[in-house]
């Protein structure tokens, strides 16, 4: 089993190191593709330093295309299982083992780490007014696609090999999450959570302010909405 | 409509026409892209020529000026365009994503090829046949 971590960076250089030597410690078994948004600090040269496996995008694509070239360098080195793992320091490498499992047993396509479930342990759990939001379009997500994600924004997930071959193709440009979410049901794969813990993100500034906020939930909402009737329209 | 109108109207038309045609033959503007331009033009034509078409659609839904009626109309062909032009600029940023990524791609392999020692072998191989 081929498994690559893919790590979008953009302007991580606080973190990046301690992601990438936490990911290698926790899981020597997975390939670890650092994808450098186009930084403007001094990202690119830790990862030199580092001998980090890292893609350099020409321009900064925002967290979807930078992703999605993960994807496409896992789909073209025939890599079985991909995992997104955030480069802000968020996420916990010690938990990505848990997440590849219900993959590697089949139990399902695409699984999501999850910061709400039971088992999540205790962990960083974003603020109230973020949560009424990623309620909201964990309920959207159900209603339009019939599958229950509750931590339906978490970067923390994993692919198998039609996943990737899928997202390698589409995947949604700015706030591509939930949108991920919806894109795997609508071909019929099988989403599961898992539940991880999560930290406060220990550098750098979260690309998504309070004034965005908005925006997300409409702009995504929409998105869901759209799709849900293009698939109607194709079948 | 007064014939004041019709005649600006015609004369707008007539210079629409010579500048977008000046435009096409320079290739500063794909064809491809023109026809909305090319057609906005053309019904714009069609008033100038025969202004009771104006009329009559403008009386029909209400408008009581023909001028007002024209006005509505450009600003509707306006919007077209503006909404193709939407669409053709979302297709060329997906295909710029895809194009960083693909160099991105590349560009990691370069660096890869680069920067690995040649294999012993591979170097007495050189060494002996010289290619």
């Amino acid at each position: 089993m081929k498994v690559l971590i893919i790590i979008p960076a953009y302007n991580e250089q606080e973190s990046i190191e301690n992601v990438v030597l936490s990911v290698r410690e926790h899981a020597p078994f997975a390939d670890c593709l650092v994808v450098n948004d186009c930084s403007t600090d001094s990202t690119k040269k830790i990862l030199r330093r580092l001998g980090a496996s890292y893609l350099d995008l020409a321009y900064n694509l925002g967290i979807g295309g930078c992703v999605q070239g993960g994807y496409a360098f896992a789909s073209e080195n025939g890599y079985d299982i991909a995992v997104q793992f955030d480069g802000d320091g968020q996420h916990d490498a010690s938990c990505i083992e848990k997440l590849i499992e219900p993959i590697l047993s089949g139990a399902c396509d695409y699984a999501i780490g999850s910061r709400f479930l039971d088992g999540a342990g205790p962990g960083f759990r974003s603020t109230g007014s973020r949560r009424l939001g990623i309620k909201l379009l964990s309920a959207l997500i159900y209603a339009f696609t019939g599958v229950s994600i509750r931590d339906v924004t978490s970067g923390f997930r994993a692919a198998n090999r039609r996943v990737i071959e899928l997202f390698s193709r589409e995947y949604a440009q700015d706030y591509p999450e939930p949108e991920a979410i919806v894109a795997a049901a609508m071909k019929g794969f099988k989403i599961a959570e898992v539940p991880v813990v999560m930290h406060e993100r220990s550098g750098g500034k979260s690309s998504i302010n309070a004034f965005r906020s908005l925006y997300y939930i409409v702009k995504v909402s929409l998105a869901i909405i759209l799709r849900r009737f293009y698939s109607k329209g194709a079948n | 409509m007064v014939p004041a109108l019709r005649y600006a109207l015609l004369l707008a038309v007539a210079l629409y026409f010579v500048i977008l045609f000046n435009i096409l033959s320079r290739r500063r503007l794909n064809l491809r892209y023109s026809l909305l331009w090319i057609i906005s033009g053309f019904i714009m034509l069609v008033i100038g020529v025969f202004p009771e078409i104006m009329t009559f659609l403008t009386r029909l839904i209400g408008i009581k000026e023909p001028a007002n009626g024209l006005f509505a109309l450009v600003c509707f062909c306006l919007i077209i365009i503006l909404m193709s032009i939407t669409a053709i600029v979302t297709t060329l940023n997906e295909k710029c994503t895809r194009l960083v990524q693909t160099v991105a791609l590349l560009e990691k392999r370069i660096r890869e090829l680069e920067g690995q020692p040649v294999r012993p072998e591979e170097a007495e191989a050189f060494e002996k046949t010289g290619c």
